[in-house]
């Protein structure tokens, strides 16, 4: 009960015009960011973040997050009028969303679409209601080596998790954890890894990687495939809308059982992605017309929806409560967290009560914000992809310049930007993952500061990891982790990665599997 | 190179030995700063080591995945026409960080905007001109005005008394 007390104090935070206004501003700005080519969730919040530094943090993250809902349908409405997914989550969605559009009823689609997304969402924040203060109570109780066991088995489910090589897993995010290292050390003081180059002094800013590995290697990958949209024109009826509305309750059934498999699925670390084809697969595996799948069955859009969107709130968890992000966006979102002066993790909701439930408010409001506004412009962004690309991309490259710009006022910023894109640009068409490069930088510093610090406890002992049940079994738990796909190739659980994979060379949006939005 | 474009192959190889080097300066400059263990536990480089050496042995994974495993041989990583249009996408943006270097970002925008609708649109003069104007203009009222975030500015700007 404490916790609906202080959910109400968190909607009394929020229930004002102000913030109602960045609402809307920010769920727009998300669905422009989603539906765009080469602009994601975590591109878009990267290019805000430079502009919140000023704002107050609650309001920031307000912004960020009702960003991020509003990028999820973005990405949605493109899977379905397009048949290009605008996240990587959402290539699920393509499997039955554009067979129905394409048979007329496009509105009936994306209702359905919106709707059990709004739903998972919600389901995802009572989740986080509930289980937030409890999960960061047990947090705690955690010292530096249960921290460091935490982000190694968060790096240890990515590689156990990807749909890449774990060799190329572990570059990825260890180099991620190498460019978090250059410049200042902030345990010692000095300066480390900078060859000299003044300009390195003050580190790589984990935004300027983002806005070159998502925005412009996105788009180069983009400008290559030679973009032509044949998209399906669509006119929202309101009747169309309330119809499928009424019809909703029949797929009971699919909401339920795609909502748990997305909560489970956002809390460890598995992400939206595999929520949304895990939930695809089920439903058609459990339907009386497994046949009707991928020809516009209804159960074939709720499902993924549903448990991609409540994956995606249910990252937003551990995040909060132990200061680990689930995806990539969530990452950058914690970034600017510590940027604002805010340490996530079981503190915060002793310190700053307000900030996070202020944000578990906004996280109901902010998704039925998002669910009207998404069903009232839909064909106002549907004409955005039909502006050529050849005045979009310059655009968006400006933009991403301006805001590399912005994050510390550094020309030198532009060269780095040019390297994560060929950095980014060669893994994406390699099949790297680039989530985990990003995710690790983010996270970088406090794995770090964690480790040494467990060093300095146990006199330089790794056997710290080892050293209490709590700290045994999250390790244990990490080393289940890397193991994992010689397990799942025994189970034959690896069929979403194949799918994903086949699923690939259609979207004329690149989206690779682990770019998790 | 193959006759019909740059193999998978040869980029992946390049690729490996790319970050398998990012990882070597990341030891020897972690190795810079000392390794070891002080009086106030690791070194600033002990992490920083181990980290690079990880990256050098996932390198060799990936490398010696292709080459031992002949893998993706076959497979076309870039034809000439893709590389030609990502060249005409590529080049402008190179220009557009030099420009903005020597000239501030509005100059660059507006250059950039122009020169890329020109390149890849075939757009006609006065419509690219007007709209990389446009666009700076945009940016100027958005990011000097109404967020008061100063951009990068140039020569020009400051023949004109902007700030």
């Amino acid at each position: 009960m404490n916790n609906l007390s202080l959910l109400m104090d968190g909607f009394a935070t929020i229930l004002t015009w102000n913030h109602l206004l960045i609402m809307v501003i920010g769920v727009m700005l998300g669905m422009l960011v989603g539906v765009l080519p080469g602009l994601g969730a975590p591109n878009g919040v990267s290019l805000l973040l430079p502009l919140t530094f000023t704002m107050d943090p609650v309001s920031a993250i307000i912004l960020l997050s009702c960003m991020y809902w509003g990028a999820l349908f973005g990405g949605s409405t493109t899977s379905i009028l397009f048949n290009i997914p605008g996240e990587p989550s959402s290539v699920a969605t393509t499997f039955d969303g554009y067979p129905m559009a394409r048979n007329g009823e496009a509105t009936r689609a994306l209702t359905l679409a919106f709707m059990s997304a709004g739903l998972g969402a919600l389901a995802g924040v009572v989740m986080i209601t509930l289980l937030a203060s409890s999960v960061a109570q047990f947090g705690l109780k955690f010292s530096s080596p249960e921290y460091f066991a935490v982000y190694f088995l968060a790096f240890c489910s990515f590689i156990g998790m990807s749909s890449s090589a774990p060799s190329k897993t572990l570059v990825s995010m260890m180099l991620g954890l190498a460019f978090a290292t250059v410049g200042m050390d902030s345990v010692s003081g000095g300066l480390r890894l900078t060859f000299d180059i003044p300009d390195l002094v003050k580190g790589i800013s984990f935004l300027v990687a983002v806005m070159g590995l998502f925005g412009i290697a996105e788009l180069m990958v983009t400008t290559e495939e030679g973009l032509s949209f044949n998209g399906i024109k669509s006119r929202i009826r309101v009747r169309d809308i309330l119809r499928t509305m009424a019809e909703l309750p029949r797929y009971w059934a699919s909401l339920v059982r795609s909502i748990l498999i997305g909560i489970w699925m956002g809390i460890t670390p598995a992400g939206p992605t595999a929520a949304s084809f895990m939930s695809h697969g089920i439903a058609k595996r459990f339907s009386r017309h497994p046949e009707r799948f991928g020809k516009g069955e209804p159960n074939g859009i709720v499902s993924p929806e549903a448990a991609d969107h409540s994956a995606g709130t249910s990252a937003l968890l551990p995040m909060l409560a132990l200061g680990v992000p689930g995806s990539a966006t969530a990452a950058v979102m914690m970034g600017g967290l510590m940027i604002w002066g805010l340490t996530p993790g079981p503190m915060l909701f002793i310190t700053r009560p307000d900030f996070v439930w202020g944000l578990v408010a906004s996280m109901y409001l902010g998704n039925v914000v998002a669910v009207i506004l998404v069903l009232s412009t839909v064909p106002l962004y549907a004409s955005i992809l039909r502006v050529p690309f050849a005045i979009i991309g310059p655009v968006i490259v400006a933009v991403i310049f301006t805001g590399v710009y912005q994050v510390a006022n550094s020309t030198f910023d532009f060269w780095l930007l040019l390297f994560f894109a060929l950095l980014g640009y060669l893994f994406k068409k390699l099949d790297y993952p680039v989530a985990p490069l990003v995710l690790t930088m983010v996270l970088g510093h406090r794995a770090e500061e964690a480790f040494r610090q467990s060093m300095v406890m146990s006199d330089g002992s790794v056997t710290v990891f080892w050293s209490n049940s709590l700290v045994s079994t999250i390790m244990g738990l990490g080393v289940l982790m890397l193991v994992w796909p010689l397990f799942s190739r025994m189970l034959g659980l690896r069929g979403w990665r194949r799918r994903l994979h086949r699923q690939k060379p259609q979207a004329s949006k690149p989206a690779t599997p682990d770019s998790r939005p | 190179m193959t006759h019909n474009g740059i193999s998978r192959y040869s980029m992946e190889i390049a690729t490996a030995l790319l970050t398998g080097g990012i990882g070597l300066a990341i030891c020897y400059g972690a190795w810079q700063v000392g390794t070891g263990w002080t009086p106030s536990g690791p070194d600033s480089g002990y992490f920083p080591f181990w980290i690079g050496v990880l990256v050098v042995a996932g390198s060799v994974v990936n490398l010696l995945r292709t080459i031992v495993g002949h893998r993706h041989k076959d497979e076309i990583f870039l034809d000439a026409a893709r590389l030609k249009s990502l060249a005409r996408f590529v080049l402008p943006i190179l220009g557009f960080a030099v420009i903005s270097l020597l000239l501030g970002l509005y100059v660059g925008t507006t250059l950039y905007v122009l020169f890329a609708m020109r390149l890849q649109g075939h757009y006609a003069w006065w419509k690219s001109l007007a709209s990389g104007v446009a666009i700076s203009v945009c940016f100027y009222l958005l990011f000097e005005l109404v967020f008061q975030v100063p951009l990068l500015k140039g020569p020009l700007e400051h023949a004109f008394g902007i700030y």
